[in-house]
This record gives structure tokens, sequence and C-alpha cells, in this order.
């Protein structure tokens, strides 16, 4: 025990004496553990962000979309318009169902008063609201009579409604060009939050009903359909049944009906993968650092042949010199990564003001333990060579 | 307390082959005052890391209490080393970033035993015996040659070694403070009880031990066969 302490405390006090190299040597380490605990954080702020915005979406609903999941999921909006009110009423004679919501999603150039800015402009029923549980903060919702009337009427997120009128409770009662038409703001609902880094966000969303788009989406087709089940003990069935409704009238790999939980198991499975290829070319600058330990450490040995031999002829072991070596190694290596580790933290504190990354602790125990490791890697061999010198030899050493 | 027997030492260099030494046997009794003598290059160094377990014969046996000493692995050699001899070399051989409390201690944190005494307050002890108080937390290299060279002695005997080995212990020294090292190491020999044995090339350091072995070419000589 004393004589680890004695050859931690000798270490630390020679990384005291050149704090430079030190600095420049544990540097690879620092930029390795940082780039790795960074994309982790940013993966686990994204899986967040993902389960976020569905958790915003409400619970209880199934997705009918083009298109085939099995064989990896395309992403993005679906471009293709594929479904239609035959469908819409296909569906919603499956028991169980409490809404069955037609959605058609397009991006538009809005023109308000304040601002002209391109949107994704959802056009639905008036149940939209309810499935993604929306609640409005200034006017009202777009009706169920607005829908069959086709009302040309909208809804805006709270941030759409500040870009285009300046202010969200202004809105209310005033226009907003669309396609060449003008749209009645009657409602501004609630901020839900989300969509940083440029992402969509619900709150920049504009709704209007479906029968109202009718310049722009003339033949009525529907790029997906929310069916909002009763509750979770539906879903199997219902999911089933969806599907066999579907079947009749496009082939199996034309359409797919799935769940909340697959989607965001679909979405999560692709950033995971994409996160863990950025977490290996990351790691690179690990293995980057460890060859800097390797070179800094064999240059020691030869600085201190003289000072192993002497260790040598007092009574050091060979195993006394390898550890001592390795030691210092790890501790540079470790040094580094607890570097890295505070300033990703540093670095994550700040980008937790736009984005949910965050650290946890088997992060914390990945960076410590994968540092330690590359100063054991690139350590041994240096050390082993110190260990080997014959004491006769390296005592004369000149 | 050590024994050689017929030891030969060969080094090959660039293919050929050199005797160090050739068929060298004496034993060193205990608490003797013993020097080796010889001219540079005669296999006295040799000897040295020979009989101070730092290199191995090639032919031989070495002897110590009665134990051949070949047989030893590393660790044992080690803690022979640590436990049995001092070593005082020319060069002093202190590690400079150490402080010389630290450079004292230096052979008691690699020991494999408990010790019987407080390291810190023997090396304190030695500190003093040899007039290097207030000088503990200095720096090798911030202190005398004479002082360095006490130092290396305080950390021979801090493990309470039955040998010293000296080897050219007054060579970096001027005749005054090698003068006051060799009375040291007198000292311990008569006052202690420590086998100490002196390699050098100086006449006149050998002649302060009572017995005195010869060295050239490798080979060993008692004083009445030797001629320079």
């Amino acid at each position: 025990m004393n004589y680890i302490l004695f050859i931690i405390k000798a270490a630390f006090e020679d990384f005291n004496r050149n704090k430079m190299k030190t600095f420049l040597t544990s540097l690879g380490i620092t930029i390795g553990v940082s780039s790795v605990v960074l994309l982790i954080a940013l993966g686990l702020g994204l899986k967040a962000y993902i389960q976020g915005q569905f958790d915003t979406f409400g619970t209880n609903n199934l997705y009918v979309i083009p298109g085939s999941l099995s064989g990896g999921f395309s992403g993005g909006p679906p471009t293709t318009q594929l479904f239609d009110d035959k469908d819409v009423s296909s569906l919603k004679r499956i028991p169980g169902i409490a809404n069955t919501i037609p959605v058609y999603e397009k991006y538009m150039k809005v023109e308000g008063p304040v601002t002209t800015k391109t949107y994704q402009v959802t056009t639905s029923s008036e149940e939209i609201f309810s499935t993604l549980t929306i609640k409005i903060q200034y006017g009202t919702l777009y009706t169920k009579s607005d829908v069959a009337k086709g009302a040309k009427k909208i809804v805006l997120g709270p941030k759409a409604a500040e870009k285009l009128f300046g202010a969200a409770s202004s809105a209310i009662g005033k226009n907003a060009t669309i396609n060449g038409s003008a749209y009645k703001v009657v409602g501004v609902f609630e901020a839900k939050g989300g969509g940083s880094f440029g992402g969509p966000s619900i709150d920049d969303a504009i709704y209007m009903p479906v029968t109202a788009s009718l310049s722009f989406n003339p033949t009525k087709k529907y790029a997906s359909i929310y069916l909002k089940v009763r509750d979770s003990s539906f879903i199997t069935p219902v999911k089933k049944e969806a599907t066999t409704v579907m079947s009749k009238r496009y082939k199996t790999d034309e359409f797919s009906v799935i769940e909340q939980t697959e989607l965001i198991k679909t979405i999560n499975s692709i950033f995971g993968v994409l996160n863990t290829v950025l977490i290996a070319i990351a790691a690179i600058s690990l293995i980057v650092g460890g060859v800097g330990i390797m070179n800094i450490m064999y240059m020691s040995v030869v600085e201190r042949i003289r000072e192993i031999g002497i260790r040598r002829a007092i009574g050091a072991t060979k195993k006394d010199i390898l550890y001592q070596f390795m030691a210092e190694a790890v501790l540079l290596s470790g040094l580094g990564g607890l570097t890295g580790l505070l300033f990703s933290w540093i670095v994550i504190l700040f980008l937790q003001t736009l984005f949910p990354a965050y650290i946890d602790a088997p992060t914390i125990a990945i960076a410590i333990g994968v540092s330690s490791a590359v100063g054991i890697i690139f350590g041994v061999a240096p050390a082993k060579k110190a260990a080997d010198l014959s004491p006769m030899e390296a005592i004369r050493y000149e | 307390m050590i024994n050689l027997s017929h030891v030969s030492k060969e080094y090959k260099l660039s293919g050929e082959s050199f005797f160090a030494l050739r068929d060298v046997s004496f034993e060193i009794k205990e608490k003797e005052l013993l020097a080796i003598l010889g001219p540079s290059g005669s296999g006295k160094s040799t000897v040295m890391h020979i009989i101070g377990l730092l290199d191995n014969p090639t032919e031989g046996t070495v002897k110590i209490n009665g134990k051949d000493v070949s047989k030893y692995t590393d660790n044992e050699l080690s803690l022979a080393r640590n436990e049995t001899i001092g070593f005082v070399f020319q060069q002093f051989n202190l590690i400079n970033k150490l402080t010389i409390l630290e450079n004292i201690l230096l052979p008691t944190i690699y020991t494999r035993h408990k010790l019987t005494f407080d390291p810190k307050t023997r090396a304190m002890e030695l500190i003093a015996k040899f007039g290097l108080l207030g000088k503990e937390r200095s720096f090798p290299n911030k202190i005398s040659g004479g002082q360095q060279q006490r130092v290396a002695i305080a950390r021979a005997l801090i493990m309470n070694p039955k040998l010293v080995l000296a080897d050219e212990p007054t060579g970096n020294l001027d005749t005054k403070t090698g003068n006051a090292i060799l009375d040291l190491l007198e000292k311990l020999n008569k006052e202690d009880g420590v086998t100490v044995v002196i390699i050098t090339h100086e006449p006149d350091v050998a002649n302060r031990c009572k017995r005195k072995l010869y060295i050239r070419d490798g080979k060993l000589y008692t004083k009445s066969d030797y001629t320079v």
C-alpha cells in the first residue's frame, strides 16, 4: 500500500515538474474522451428528445403510413400521398377506435403581416387536437362544423404565430395567405416545446381543416392516418384489423400500421447505429492519444535508464519498475480522461440550453474506464522495456 | 560471508568475445574491510557487479552465507540487494528529483518484509550522524559532492545491510573530502561491524584497508605475485 501511494505520489510530482509535457501528452486522451462523451451525451439527448416529441403526440396512437417498415424505415416525411377518404371510412368502422384522423402535410409559403416563411401545414380533422393533446391558449380550435364546411380557418403553434404576427396573442382574427388564399387565424395553442437545432417543433405547426386544403390537395389524398384507440388493450386487435382492412386495397409493402413504441424503436435504432458509428470514429482519437502516451513513455524510459538501474540496485524488482511505469501511463491517460470528462461536462451544460443532452453514470464509468485502459494498453510495452533492463547495464548508462 | 569460486565473466562484443574475469576465487569474511585494487579496465567493476548481484558470472559460483545465488529468481536477487547489500558509487547515483530524505528512504519502499525500525526515524538518525541535518528537504544537485556521497552512504545503510560495496567512492571528490568519506567507511566497519568492500584504482585508498586484493586483466592476485 505504502509502495502504491509512493509511486502515485512520485508520478504526480513528475507531472508537476513537467506540466507542459504532461498537458500535451494527455491532450490526445482529453480530446478523445470528450469527443466520445459528447457524442454519447448527444445520443442520449436525442433519444430523450424523440421520446419527448412522441409524448407530446399523446398515447395509445397507431399510425397508418405508406411504405413498409420491414427492411428499414426510410425516414423523413412521407412524400407519397396514398390514402383517401375511402380508407378513412373503412378504418372508422373498426371497433375500439376512438378517432380516425386523416393527415396531409405540405411545406407551404405562409404570408403573415410581419413576415413570410415556409411552414409545414398540416391538414386534418378537428380530432387531431385531442389526439395530439393540443390545448388552446388564445382563440378557439377549429370545429367539426368548420371541417364539414371547409372553412378557411387555421390554428397556429405559438412560435409560428409570433413569427408571422409579431405576438401570439395578436394573431387571432387576422389573416395569413397560403397558396394565394386568405386563411383566418382562429386560435393559437399552448407551447409544447422541443424542436431545437433547427428540427421541426410542434410549436411551429399550422393546422387547417382537411376540407380547406383543396386548392393544394385537390384529390384529397392523405399521407398518413392516425388512429386513436380507446385504451392500450385495443392497440393489438386494432392494429391487426387495420392491417386486414388496408390489405384489401393495398399490397402489404405499400403501407404499414405501426405503434408509437415501434416508431420510437425504429427511429432510435437508426440514430443508435449512426451514433455508434460516430463514437467509433471519435474513438480513433483515443488510439492516437494512446500512441502519444506510448511515445512519451518510451522517451521517459530512455531518459531514466540510470534511475531504473539505481532503483534495481537498491532492491526494486522487475515488477516494481513495471508497475511504476504502468502507473505513470495510466495516471497520465486517466488525467487526460478526467479533463476530457470535465470539459465535455461544461460543453453539455451549455448544450442543455438548446437540447436535452446529458451524461449518465455509465458514460462517466466508460470515460474513466476507457482512458485507464488506454494507459494500460499503451503503457505496458514501455514499462516492460524498463523492467527488462539489466540492472548492471542500466546503472552504468551514461 | 561471500564466496566466489572459479568465477569467469565473458562478454561478446560484435561477435568477438573477451573475458572481463578469468577464474577468480576469493572470500569476503564478515566484518572485514577489504580493498579490491586495479587499474581502469582490469575487471574490478565486473567483480563488484557480481558480488553486488547486479550481474551473473558466465562460469563459477557465487555464494552468500553458503547459498548459491545463481539459482535465485529476480525477486530473490532484488530482496538480497535490498536487505544484505548497500551500494556506494563513484557517481553517487542519487535520484535528483527526490529530496535527500526521500533518497535515503528509497530502499525501505522496496522492502518485502515488515521493517523492524521506523524508516523515517532511522533516516533522520543517519542524516544527523553524517552531518546532513537541515539538508533533508534539499535536492541532491543543491548540495556538495561530499555531502552527496554521505547521502549515498546513508541510503546504503538504511536497511542495516551486512555488506557495503563502495565502487571508487572517492573518485569524484577532492582529497580532503575523499578522506572524510574513507574515514566514515572505516568507522562503519570498526564501530558498527559492517563488512566494507572498497573497489578502487588508487593505492592510497586501498592502503586504508586491512586486506587488499589486486586485479588486472580479469585475473586476481595477492600482493606477493602482483606486479604493476
